[in-house]
């Protein structure tokens, strides 16, 4: 017989027939054509062939047996969602990049962006902070905006989150549990990212959670990770007997206000944190129907006292098939109770500028026995640092988030013509929110002659009805596979708040704040493929959204793209090296219209709360403000446009991607000075102005050792950006300028600046001047515009917070039940203004002071021997290149008949190189400034399933 | 739209137009600011209007590193300072305010929104008032800046560029809205206290005749003087005693019969981070007992320079019960800004009582201390002045007038040779330091940049002088880079 493919006929060399259970087998000649010989009636054939679908046919005693063999779509054709829809890896136009669960980074993970940091070209993922539960800030692309959101539009289970996220948690992603995460697939092109309208010039994550597969038997798993944390690094700050030296040697000070203990005040804040996640899980399929159900318990502590995150969560996921498959069900539920006891963070702060020869307690004081700097025994001086462990043991905050994130959705494939699918997706988010915040009298950190407290709570709601047709078919006289989508979608989102709060001895009932914006949308997309070569798609979207007035309320947002699968070509069909190289190109318009205010288009008027009513007469008026507007409003516009390769060689042994991308954002929403005198305000959300975006991102993955029981993929993925503003006014003065970056120390003083020609993250510094022998001279600084004073006219734009370039590289080794990963990450072009060392690094910060007490300096200041602030200075703009070694793990599975055990051991956030001299060399907005420490931290895994 | 239905709406937004003077946002004693361009509590409109006149004049230092405020003493500010922008914005911003109250107020309107007659007379007031306030807003930007941007009722809110308008045509216009109104707001000392009157815009116009030279080149002391006139003769009586101007029951304490336009504040109705809070707070450090001010903290920071203090004979000792300065601790001389017992402190402005105690706010945080904006002992500073400068009136007048505040100091009288401008420069100064007239003042003497020295002017110790094109403040680069139309004033 001849074996052949389904799809285009051609025979298949080299494919294998075996009789099943048996060694007798036969392997296709060039043409196809294979000889069996002893196979008797009943005895099953079965032909295979790497990337075709295994075929079993029973034998019947013909005399030949032609067998088509289809492409296997699992190995081929991996699907890839690409928002109200899907398309495979290999047909896709776009910038696509699909992370699945395997490759997720490994340790204690409770945020789920964590689980892909490192693993994309173009997504930079920032921790936040150290705290338990804290979010990330994510990058894809960069972001292109100023006063707008810069975040991606997060997509879980097709709802589309509120991007402003929602109340009372640290990070909205948590509600994802990041172990029942199926994949991550992210959009970063407008090609890709259009069909989102309004909310994709930041790119898309869409997030797809595990479900039940059909007929699969029942699967209990328990997994547990175990973890412990702890800082490796503290802020070098002078130690009791350094600072009494200190104190001593300058004039004017009183040492009789020195204490005579020597307390390391960070070592009182900070302590080891631990964690344990727990993970239920039972899944089950049978013909028709699957479920899966997971049950999820975490609970972390901070390496700051008092700051505990606490998880439940239930998710379960039904799918149900009717008619013949015709009807798909699937209802996907998320119910999480999000716990946290918050740290008062202003004790990181305290406990580098508290003075280190004071004790920790002192016999008898009022409050609650903590020492505090007093001016009587019963009242604080107002003005002092305050006790940083009392800061932390005396507030009692706490808040409750309940959230339940649900999704129906229903497909239909037409019974009269299957090729027609019609999709409806209903889905809500809501989210209510409850906490409070109390401090004791004895509180230092309590001005007032009653209790603090303040209690609050609100909900935010987000429900969304969408649904879309889709035709898919082939059309054979014109070689073509079509692919049409079309549909419509509505999604409110609605926020509420309301406080309770003690300001100056009195009860201040502050008014409920609701807030509701809605987008409605109608989208379109068209993709062909053209004799499995040449593709094409194009998507349109229209999106009117309440925040815009008038003309400006609906907006239209096109994309094409296009791609060439050149391994299809008959020069590369027989090619032994390339197996797989498209070329695509695309070019879009998304939006942005995360501003801010919901009503930023048309005046309204505010009544005034608290302390501010107006005396006349004996009598006091509330008072009513007309609010800035701009009728003119509108969304921000980002056109990009891309073109990448994607490659496949030596079998799909190596493989990857090159892309490059050019983006203008035009209306740039901007918070930027309105002319004097023509609105209400002195600084407006408005549009203008226009920045260019330019990157080259490079993704290779390698199968370096591909054997049965041993393998071993390296991924590695670099990313060069670089964002600039080129117009920031409605006039034309290219010397304007707007500071940015507010730093401590001091009030309103920035150190960055947004400018035409340069990066929005850019520092606007005095050039120090050094002696010869490289010390800084202090106040001594480069008189740029030759004018012979020095003024805040000679500060210039120098370095930036945003890497020129940064990296991935993840390593996976499997050998027999063993498996071994690590990941490194690293930025580079990026410098930090060490904030630290200039708010604290200079004598006057510690001894001139509004009341008679001392703080503690930066170390820094035996370095650089300022007497005064020298805030704005070049010399506090450190280098913040880094290389971190993520995470590295290590596993041994044991399995068992009816249970497979898996232990692991991983330890995150391990090793840092840096020539930076603060703590963490990776801040996003790159001031370093009382950054709470991440940890370094050990996990205990253990999986049972059975 | 449906807001203005009601009519107690107008009178909250007239409180709007007033309470912005006192407090920076919609929330007390901060949240909701009017204005995002610098932090909050500091870009209150008192408190910057009182650093403009205070900190770059003799009379004051601050000790802080906040951004670029030590220009201000060093008189070596740039059009980048967001002090001198936040002022500029902060007046333009409540002209923009005063003219959204004009345009939502306008006869017709009251009528289309069917509120009654007598309504309407009330809100017709209100306007009188808001076009008051708006000359006064447009005086301070003439005063500090000159040349600005100028916008009426007839501009819609938007984006726009406003048209500059030169300083002699913003003189022009200011004259002629106060003397529009002069006729249609409450006759003098017959409003409600806190709001405008006959007598305040009496006030204004006297100061801006009197300093006319400065402003267009052409003198109006006749009409200076008429009007300070106008303003002794209405009713009002100097307080029995100089520091109940200042306490916290200043506007009951009997001192009130003095006061012709107050910023009101109030320890628990008006809260801010801003004016009274600033000037009581910020003059209290080193050895001074914040519980003595009716405050619960110091916040370090404000003190005088000796230049001051010996405009006082005896210095800090002096009989003259004015000179109230705090010495202990600290020095006379300042070698170091930065540090609190480097010059003395002043004691003027208080928030206890006549009795000593503290104001409403337990706390001690916010004050109810009111800011006398206009007094009537100014008027008859104005009143010897105008006179000494050609204005007519009659010199025993001016000397009796003088002699009236002198009287009440525990001062020696003087005589009617003593009484030269020279002598009025120095006795404006004893008599209303720190209540934001300084810099006004030295400009129209020609003692503010070019002549006159004193400690830390121009950013030395011992003072040096500086370029006459300071006498007008930069219009702020933040504004000129989007508004096209504006051309920055000679010099910077």
């Amino acid at each position: 017989g001849v074996v052949s493919e389904s799809a285009t006929g051609l025979p298949i060399p080299g494919a294998n027939v075996i009789v099943k259970g048996t060694t007798n087998g036969a392997v296709t000649d060039f043409d196809g054509n294979y000889t069996i010989t002893n196979v008797s009636e009943d005895d099953i054939l079965v032909f295979s062939f790497l990337g075709f679908a295994t075929e079993e046919i029973p034998y019947a005693g013909q005399e030949t047996l032609d067998v088509q063999l289809d492409e296997d779509q699992a190995t081929l054709e991996e699907v890839v969602l690409i928002g109200y829809g899907s398309t495979s890896e290999q047909d896709a136009t776009g910038s696509v990049e699909k992370i699945s669960s395997e490759s997720f980074n490994q340790g204690a993970v409770v945020s789920p962006e964590q689980l892909i940091a490192g693993k994309s070209a173009g997504v930079r993922i920032t921790p936040g902070s150290g705290e338990p539960g804290g979010g990330s800030e994510i990058r894809i692309r960069g972001g292109s905006s100023l006063s707008g959101n810069n975040s991606p539009l997060i997509v879980v289970d097709g709802i589309p989150l509120d991007q402003r996220g929602v109340q009372g948690v640290r990070n909205q992603l948590n509600s994802i549990n990041p172990n029942e995460i199926e994949d991550f697939i992210v959009l970063k092109d407008a090609a890709a990212t259009s069909i989102y309208g309004s909310r994709a010039s930041n790119g898309v994550i869409l997030i797809t959670t595990k479900k039940g597969k059909k007929d699969s038997p029942l699967s209990l798993t328990y997994d547990l990770k175990v973890s412990a944390g702890r800082i490796i690094d503290k802020v070098d700050v002078l130690n009791a007997e350094q600072f009494r030296t200190l104190i001593e040697n300058t004039p004017g000070t009183d040492p009789s206000l020195l204490g005579d203990t020597s307390t390391d005040w960070q070592d009182q804040i900070y302590q080891t944190s631990v964690g344990a996640i727990h993970n239920f899980t039972a899944t089950q399929g049978f013909e028709n129907f699957s479920y899966r159900v997971n049950f999820n318990h975490t609970s972390q502590t901070g390496v700051l006292k008092t700051d505990v995150y606490e998880r439940n969560a239930l998710n379960i996921a039904l799918n149900q098939d009717l008619f013949d498959n015709h009807l798909k069900l699937t209802l996907s539920s998320k119910g999480i109770v999000d716990e946290n006891r918050f740290a008062d963070q202003g004790a990181i702060g305290s406990a580098v500028a508290f003075d280190p020869t004071q004790p920790v307690y002192q016999e008898g004081s009022y409050f609650d026995g903590y020492y505090e700097f007093t001016t009587s025994p019963q009242q604080q001086q107002i003005q002092a640092t305050r006790n940083p462990l009392a800061l932390l043991e005396q507030l009692d905050g706490r808040g409750t988030t309940k959230r339940n994130i649900t999704n129906l959705n229903a497909e239909y494939k037409f019974h009269f013509l299957p090729e027609l699918k019609f999709n409806v997706n209903a889905g809500f988010d809501y989210s209510e929110n409850d906490g409070y915040n109390r401090r004791p009298l004895t509180s230092a950190a309590n001005n007032q002659d009653i209790a603090y407290f303040e209690d609050y709570g609100g909900f935010n709601r987000n429900t969304l009805l969408d649904f879309y047709f889709n035709y898919k078919n082939d059309i054979d006289f014109l070689n073509t596979e079509l692919d049409l989508t079309a549909g419509h979608s509505y999604q409110e989102f609605y926020i509420t708040s309301k406080r309770i709060e003690t300001i100056s001895n009195d009860i201040q009932d502050f008014p409920r704040e609701t807030n509701r914006n809605a987008l409605e949308s109608y989208f379109a997309r068209a993709s062909f493929d053209i004799a499995d070569k040449y593709l094409l798609s194009g998507s349109i979207r229209r999106d009117g959204s309440s925040r815009f007035g008038g003309d400006n309320k609906w907006s239209i947002f096109p994309a094409v793209s296009a791609g060439w699968k050149l391994q299809n070509e008959n020069f590369l069909s027989s090619s032994n090296v390339i197996n797989q190289l498209k070329l695509r190109a695309g070019f879009g318009v998304t939006g942005n219209q995360e501003i801010g205010p919901n009503y930023g288009y048309f005046g309204v008027y505010n009544p005034s709360v608290g302390g501010v009513r107006y005396q006349f007469g004996d009598q006091f008026y509330n008072t009513l403000r007309p609010e800035a507007f701009d009728s003119d409003l509108k969304w921000e516009e980002l056109k990009t446009y891309n073109v990448g390769i994607d490659y496949g060689l030596f079998n799909n042994r190596i493989s990857g991607t090159v892309e490059a991308y050019y983006r203008e954002t035009e209306d740039l929403l901007a918070t930027v000075p309105v002319p004097a005198g023509a609105n209400l305000t002195d600084l407006l959300v408005t549009n203008v102005g226009s920045t260019v975006s330019k990157g080259l991102e490079f993704a290779i993955n390698g199968a370096i050792i591909q054997q049965e029981d041993f393998n071993w993929d390296v991924n590695y993925n670099i990313t060069f950006q670089d964002l600039e503003i080129t117009n920031l006014t409605l006039g034309e003065n290219p010397d304007f300028e707007i500071p940015q970056g507010g730093i401590s120390g001091g009030v309103g003083n920035n150190i960055q600046l947004w400018k035409e020609g340069y990066d929005p993250t850019t520092f606007n510094v005095f050039r120090q001047v050094y002696n010869e022998d490289g010390q800084p001279i202090e106040g001594a600084y480069v008189d740029v515009n030759g004018d012979n004073e020095i003024t805040e006219e000679d500060r210039v734009p120098y370095k930036k917070a945003t890497p020129d370039y940064f990296m991935g590289l993840t390593n996976t080794v499997n050998y027999k039940n063993f498996d071994f990963s690590f990941t490194f990450r690293g930025n580079f072009g990026n410098y930090m203004y060490n904030n630290t060392q200039s708010g604290n690094g200079f004598v006057g910060a510690g001894t001139v002071t509004p009341q008679p007490y001392y703080s503690n300096f930066n170390s820094n200041v035996l370095e650089s021997n300022f007497n005064n602030n020298q805030f704005f200075s070049d010399y506090y703009i450190q280098s913040a290149d880094f290389v971190k070694l993520d995470n590295i793990s290590v596993g041994y599975l044991f399995p068992g008949e009816d249970l497979d055990v898996r232990t692991s051991l991983t330890a995150t956030n391990v090793w840092t190189i840096t020539n930076y001299e603060g703590l963490d060399p990776e801040i996003s907005n790159g001031i370093d400034n009382n950054f709470y420490p991440r940890s370094t931290t050990v996990v205990l895994g253990l999986n049972l399933s059975f | 739209e449906t807001t203005f239905e009601d009519p107690e709406s107008y009178k909250q937004f007239l409180a709007k137009l007033y309470a912005s003077l006192a407090v920076s946002g919609q929330e007390g004693p901060a949240g909701d600011p009017d204005l995002i361009g610098l932090d909050e509590g500091f870009s209150q409109y008192l408190r910057l209007y009182w650093s403009m006149q205070e900190l770059t004049t003799d009379e004051a230092v601050i000790g802080w590193n906040d951004g670029t405020i030590q220009d201000l003493h060093g008189q070596n500010w740039t059009a980048g300072n967001e002090f001198i922008r936040t002022m500029y914005s902060r007046i333009m911003y409540q002209v923009a305010l005063t003219n959204e109250f004009l345009r939502q107020s306008t006869p017709e309107l009251l009528e289309s929104r069917g509120l009654a007659a007598e309504e309407r007379e009330n809100i017709a007031r209100y306007r009188a008032e808001a076009r008051f306030l708006r000359a006064l807003h447009y005086y301070h930007a003439l005063d500090l800046f000159g040349n600005v941007p100028f916008v009426t009722e007839e501009d819609a809110v938007g984006a726009f560029l406003p048209q500059q308008i030169k300083r002699p045509e913003l003189f022009d216009y200011v004259e002629s809205e106060l003397l529009a109104i002069e006729s249609e707001i409450v006759s003098a000392n017959s409003n409600e206290y806190g709001r405008a009157d006959q007598a305040a815009v009496w006030m204004l116009l006297s100061k801006l005749y009197l300093n006319a030279e400065v402003y267009t080149g052409e003198d109006h002391y006749t009409e200076a003087l008429d009007y300070s006139e106008r303003v002794i003769n209405a009713n009002y009586s100097l307080a029995d005693d100089y520091q109940k101007l200042f306490l916290a029951d200043n506007d009951s304490n009997g001192a009130q019969s003095e006061v012709i336009f107050p910023i009101t504040f109030d320890g628990q109705e008006t809260q801010s981070y801003g004016g009274m809070a600033f000037i009581i707070h910020a003059s209290i450090g080193g050895d001074m007992d914040p519980e003595a001010f009716g405050v619960s903290s110091g916040w370090a920071g404000l003190r005088t320079t000796s230049a001051l203090v010996n405009k006082f004979p005896d210095g800090a000792d002096s009989e003259d019960n004015r000179a109230l300065f705090f010495t202990e601790g600290q020095t006379k001389e300042i070698e170091d800004i930065s540090s609190f017992n480097d010059g003395f402190a002043i004691t003027k402005f208080k928030n206890v009582t006549v009795n000593g105690e503290q104001g409403s706010d337990d706390t001690g945080e916010f004050p109810d201390t009111d800011f006398p904006m206009f007094r009537l002992a100014d008027a008859y500073l104005m009143y010897a002045e105008a006179h000494l400068r050609g204005g007519g009136g009659s010199q025993a007048a001016a000397l009796g007038y003088v002699n009236e505040l002198r009287e009440r100091a525990d001062a020696n009288q003087i005589g009617s040779s003593d009484l030269n401008l020279d002598f009025i420069l120095s006795e404006r100064a004893r008599e209303l330091y720190w209540e934001a007239h300084r810099r006004s003042d030295l400009i129209r003497f020609n003692q503010f940049t070019e002549n006159g020295v004193w400690p830390w002017k121009g950013n030395v110790p011992q003072g040096t002088t500086t370029e006459s094109y300071r006498n007008l403040m930069p219009i702020p680069a933040s504004d000129l880079g989007v508004n096209t139309n504006l051309e920055q004033n000679p010099g910077y």
